[in-house]
């Protein structure tokens, strides 16, 4: 945690935040009696040696002034601040606390509704009120800044308030018969306290400029008292023959704003946001077994994919032939997805792909070429996971897949279009032309996937790419989607890439099967003997982990000890080794190659039962 | 369907603006009587004299029952009449419809002004900087433009009169006249403004940049420019126009400082002056003319956004 | 005898009916299995029982009394189920009954019930994995000495290598202590490897219910039949 915060910036903004609260403190004490000594024989001098800054009508020395207002100026903001965040949090939380009896619903909305006008009036506009109705001077300027920046806070809490109680462990605690405040305190507040403090950095820059503004407009702190805005507002008059007058507590303005405006930038991004500095750079590729021929539509062998130091592909080799369907399982982390995009050539930096071969219909595809565009805009179809997401929400579903023949198959819009509508009938989407005019939203789940592997079918694929295609969707929906798949297979010999999580899925539509675990592809083999013929004992784990309609009920399910593996920690050695049972030395010293279908030193061994269960302390 | 789910919006939208309307002339009514002591005597002074006070306290309806006075005020407001300034004796809707085009002109331009400079900027830093590419790149922006969106419009204002009509004396620095008049009070409000709302466009197209639909884009093999201004902008600028619109009506009100830094003969001079000589009629003629303005521009922001994203619209219902 | 028992149960979100006039009986010491698509009121069905959720209509019971205070849950997703800012054995500790003595021997009681060492109390939910962390809310679930478990969808989160130890770990505890779970999935596999009886939901209503081998083996109801033929190659 504490390495997060080591950078430039945070470091720079804090202590420049902390300077100026240190000067907030010891700048009145120590410079007060400068600030305050009238010299009429120096009124209105530039700057000089004596008065950096120069000198205001009264000769008094307007640096030292300004040292001195850090003070009034930096505690007013933090006070207003103050104000803001406690009325906020009061007015944020309270349609929670109001409860969810229909009448404290009711309390709730209202609150809600009332912060949601006060909030659409901007805070400046709400402080001019308030400084008219509070009275011109230091006080009403307070009350004023404060109540105007509540309702924005008001609305902060009670949107992450909001965020929270959906959580299931506010849930949890709810059933177990916690009380509401209770809830408020122990689980909530802790909870929202980091956006909390971040905002309310950020919003003490912004009282203490609204404090500059209002004091220089003369509606702030009055004479004698001064604070920056008072200065600005009383150096402004005389800017041509003395700007420093104005500039000098201009600049302090700046700087104090700054301070808290970056330390605040600085807090929001250590606890939220975590960009990887991840820089791609070349892995040594490993020597891999070929196992393509010519027919292949695809063939691949040593790819890598790499993000930095971590390699989430290690070099696998596999082939898809003309019209066969080869499923790809493993669980999440076993780079099953990251393959997929490698081959179709969607990884983007800072991800780094390499192979020794990578040929898509015999086409070269290590060096982008402009001709891929067109090869693989046509011959290639890709079916992504989540279809809520996976198409454009703003583009009707006509249009999304009209353009892929306007740009490769140089259509016009009309015929496009056409196209489009025939292509969705030929996924049976009913009435497709009046479904092509939908937007996304308007379609169910498994009518966007059908829209999607329409989209693939816009040219004349050769290779569909499905990336769990069916593991949003419902079961029936699930089945429907699977067969358009085999039909579509049957009726266009197109060759199929499944990736999935679920054997079940992939016994039903693939003819072979390559097995993924950290990285690697452990087992190939033909999917009809996934459940029968299957060597690598975390191929054998995987199938008896699954429950399916024959499991035998009286027997505990098999399992598989430990978590999958880290692509950012693999062990020496064999990778599923920390995991098995059969695991010996030279498992978790070699690194087994692949042969003959299984990349495993004991495959096909017999695994005991009383090896099979292991407790939880191995995790 | 989508006809119904239209009239729906219409509705509960309408709904929202009379209820704000209502909170807001409600608002500046209550102002007057919200003001500790006697408003009257504290626009006219402790030397007036006693019957002043009782006469002006008369002509203005404040010894009438609240009920009553609340009746008048809303009546009036119906028929144009903001009542007359406590100073001047002049017609409130005179003073503000002599007033209003300087404000609406000056944060018209800005706002022109700052889209115009934030939109480019940010749809270019996000295609430059996205994934976490250029990392100096994305630092020297987001830096740049904290500094510039941290300093206040009106100090922007004071430095560049300082600068420019001061040292250099390039452009006019207080009044209202040709166009020469507007640079300095335009710029000043614009450039807090771009780069507040260039970061957000760069956040937004980032995000949306790395979307599931954008993957599906390229997996089309679409051209660089179909993905990034039919399928990215699009999606990326709901979000935008929601801020710009929050940020417009903060504009409104940011021309008051402005205007008092370059004396510019606009609303917001007029309500500083106003509430300094406590000439309450006035204050509150201006806060509901700057409360109508805010409503209005949410009210378009939200129907473009139904327009854009057909989807927020049956979202909320 | 019923223990959790559904009587005409009506659920509403606005003009939306969720969950419509679906009764149901939960014997005591059985699992019953809820199974259904995505957004058939499965869910909702299970937060009404919890008091998650208003009833637009009907009534549910435990043992013919006020369901409050006698259910508890195991929700799907792992990561949001448990409190981040505190320690497993606080989140487990709150769960606990006001007057409970030991509070300390009775967390590490738990969590040795669902297979954790002892020592676990003592961290933060991230840092323990999401098969970890769904036996700790199990161990939660049970902390109340709950007379209904309501289980929903609590695999469908999990690697598939890790769903297995979860099952086991609930058709352990209801071997041994008898528990009376009601099992909610979209999974009908999972869901027949647990229960006793199953029931199938659809549209918001209970569409076929009975002992699991009839309804697998003879299932009456359309729906149920499409869901049995998605399953079997």
């Amino acid at each position: 945690m504490p390495r997060r915060w080591l950078n430039p910036t945070a470091i720079a903004a804090g202590v420049l935040l902390l300077a100026v609260l240190v000067m907030a403190v010891v700048a009145p004490i120590v410079w007060s009696e400068k600030a305050d000594a009238v010299d009429t024989d120096q009124i209105l001098q530039g700057s000089s040696a004596e008065h950096w800054a120069g000198t205001d009508s009264l000769g008094r020395d307007i640096f030292a002034r300004v040292l001195v207002a850090t003070g009034l100026s930096v505690s007013l903001a933090l006070a207003a601040t103050a104000i803001g965040i406690s009325v906020g949090i009061v007015l944020g939380t309270a349609p929670m606390l109001f409860g969810t009896s229909p009448a404290g619903v009711r309390a709730g909305r209202l609150v809600t509704a009332f912060v949601n006008i006060l909030v659409a009036f901007p805070g400046l506009l709400l402080a001019l009120f308030f400084a008219v109705v509070f009275g011109v001077g230091a006080t009403g300027a307070l009350l004023a800044i404060g109540f105007a920046s509540a309702p924005s806070f008001a609305r902060l809490v009670h949107t992450l308030v909001a965020g929270i109680a959906e959580r299931d462990y506010i849930a949890a605690a709810r059933i177990a018969g916690v009380g509401r405040v209770r809830l408020l305190v122990r689980h909530v507040l802790p909870n929202i306290a980091e956006p909390l403090v971040v905002n309310a950095t950020m919003a003490a820059g912004g009282a203490l400029l609204s404090f500059a503004g209002l004091s220089f407009l003369g509606l702030g702190v009055q004479i004698p008292s001064y604070d920056w805005g008072r200065m600005l507002g009383e150096g402004l008059g005389g800017i041509y023959v003395h700007p420093s007058a104005a500039l000098a507590p201009g600049i302090a303005v700046i700087v104090a704003g700054l301070a808290f405006n970056l330390f605040g930038e600085a807090l929001a991004r250590a606890v939220g946001l975590r960009n990887p500095s991840a820089r791609p750079h070349r892995t040594p590729v490993a020597p891999a077994v070929s196992t393509s021929d010519g027919a292949a539509v695809l063939a691949v062998e040593g790819l890598r994919v790499s993000y930095g130091a971590v390699t989430p592909v290690r070099g696998i080799s596999f082939a898809v032939g003309r019209g066969e369907s080869v499923g790809v399982v493993g669980e999440s982390g076993s780079g099953k997805s990251l393959t997929a995009l490698a081959v179709a050539r969607l990884i983007e930096e800072p991800g780094h792909v390499s192979a020794d071969r990578l040929e898509f219909q015999g086409e070269d595809l290590r060096q982008p070429k402009r001709a891929h565009r067109k090869l693989l805009g046509t011959s290639l179809a890709m079916v992504f996971q989540d279809p809520m997401t996976s198409l454009n929400p703003t583009q009707r579903i006509g249009r999304q897949l009209a353009e892929v023949a306007e740009q490769h198959q140089g259509l016009n819009r009309r015929s496009a279009w056409a196209r489009a509508v025939d292509r969705l009938r030929a996924v049976r989407v009913p009435d497709p032309a009046r479904r092509a005019k939908q937007l996304p939203h308007e379609f169910s789940g498994g009518m966007r996937q059908r829209a999607m592997i329409g989209m693939g079918l816009m040219g004349t694929p050769a290779l569909v790419i499905a990336d769990e295609p069916t593991t949003a969707l419902d079961v029936t929906t699930q089945k429907s989607v699977l067969e358009l798949l085999r039909e579509l297979r049957e009726r266009e010999a197109v060759a199929l890439l499944l990736i999935s999580h679920d054997v079940t899925v992939v016994r039903q539509v693939c003819d072979r099967v390559l097995v993924m675990y950290a990285g690697r592809i452990v087992e190939e083999l033909p999917a009809a003997s996934l459940t029968t013929a299957a060597r690598h004992p975390y191929t054998r784990a995987l199938v008896a982990a699954v429950p399916d309609m024959d499991t035998p009920r009286d027997r505990p399910l098999a399992t598989i000890a430990g978590r999958p593996a880290d692509p950012a920690a693999l062990p020496e050695g064999c990778a599923f080794a920390p995991r098995c049972p059969l695991a010996d030395e030279r498992c978790a010293r070699e690194d087994p190659p692949m042969v003959a279908g299984v990349a495993c030193w004991k495959a096909g061994a017999v695994i005991a039962p009383d090896l099979q269960k292991r407790s939880e302390a191995a995790s | 369907m989508a006809d119904g789910a239209w009239r729906r919006f219409a509705l509960r939208r309408t709904g929202r603006l009379l209820v704000s309307l209502w909170v807001l002339v409600t608002a500046s009514f209550l102002m007057i009587h919200l003001v500790p002591g006697d408003p009257v005597r504290a626009a006219l002074g402790m030397t007036a004299s006693a019957d002043l006070v009782a006469a002006r306290r008369q002509s203005l309806g404040l010894n009438d029952p609240l009920w009553l006075q609340y009746w008048h005020y809303l009546r009036d407001l119906f028929t144009g009449n903001l009542g007359d300034s406590m100073v001047s004796g002049l017609p409130v809707a005179d003073v503000i419809g002599d007033r209003l085009p300087a404000t609406a002109s000056l944060a018209g331009l800005a706002f022109l002004a700052a889209v115009a400079l934030a939109v480019p900027t940010g749809v270019g830093m996000a295609i430059l900087t996205r994934g976490g590419r250029r990392r100096w790149a994305e630092t020297t922006y987001v830096s740049g433009s904290v500094v510039l969106a941290t300093v206040p419009d009106f100090l922007l204002g004071v430095g560049l009169v300082a600068v420019f009509g001061v040292q250099l004396a390039w452009a006019p620095v207080a009044g209202r006249g040709g166009t020469a008049t507007y640079v300095l009070p335009v710029l000043s409000l614009a450039l807090g403004l771009a780069a507040v709302l260039g970061r957000i466009v760069r956040v937004e197209m980032v995000s949306v940049l790395d979307a599931d639909y954008i993957r599906t884009a390229r997996a089309k093999r679409l051209k660089a420019r179909t993905i990034y201004l039919r399928h990215a902008l699009p999606n990326a600028l709901t979000a935008t126009i929601t801020v710009a619109g929050l940020m417009l009506g903060a504009l409104v009100a940011g021309t008051v400082l402005v205007e008092n830094v370059f004396a510019w003969p606009g609303l917001g001079y007029a309500i500083v002056q106003s509430i300094l000589s406590k000439d309450y009629p006035v204050v509150q003629g201006i806060v509901l003319v700057y409360g109508i303005g805010v409503l209005l521009i949410n009210l378009v922001v939200d129907v473009a956004l139904a327009l854009l994203d057909p989807r927020s619209t049956i979202r909320e219902s | 005898m019923s223990v959790l028992d559904f009587d005409r149960v009506t659920v509403t979100f606005g003009r939306h009916t969720v969950v419509r006039d679906v009764s149901l009986a939960v014997p005591e010491g059985a699992v019953v299995g809820l199974v259904g698509g995505s957004g058939c009121g499965k869910s909702t069905l299970a937060r009404a029982a919890a008091g998650l959720v208003p009833l637009a209509g009907g009534r549910i019971t435990v043992d013919g009394g006020s369901p409050r205070g006698r259910i508890s849950m195991v929700f799907q997703d792992p990561y949001s189920s448990l409190d981040p800012r505190m320690r497993i054995g606080a989140t487990l500790a709150e769960a606990l009954p006001r007057r409970t003595p030991d509070r300390k021997s009775e967390v590490a009681r738990l969590l040795d019930l669902v297979d954790l060492a002892p020592d676990r109390a003592r961290m933060y939910p991230h840092q323990l994995s999401g098969g970890q962390r769904q036996r700790v809310a199990i161990a939660r679930a049970l902390a109340g000495d709950p007379d209904v478990i309501i289980a929903d969808e609590i695999t469908s989160a999990l690697d598939v290598s890790i769903q297995g130890t979860v099952l086991n770990l609930i058709r352990e505890l209801h071997r041994r202590m008898r528990l009376t779970v009601l099992f909610i999935s979209h999974n009908l596999a999972v869901v027949r490897y647990v229960s006793d009886t199953i029931a199938v939901m659809q549209e918001g209503r209970i569409v076929e219910h009975g002992p699991a081998d009839d309804v697998l083996s003879a299932p009456e109801h359309p729906y149920t039949r499409e869901l049995l033929e998605a399953v079997t190659p």
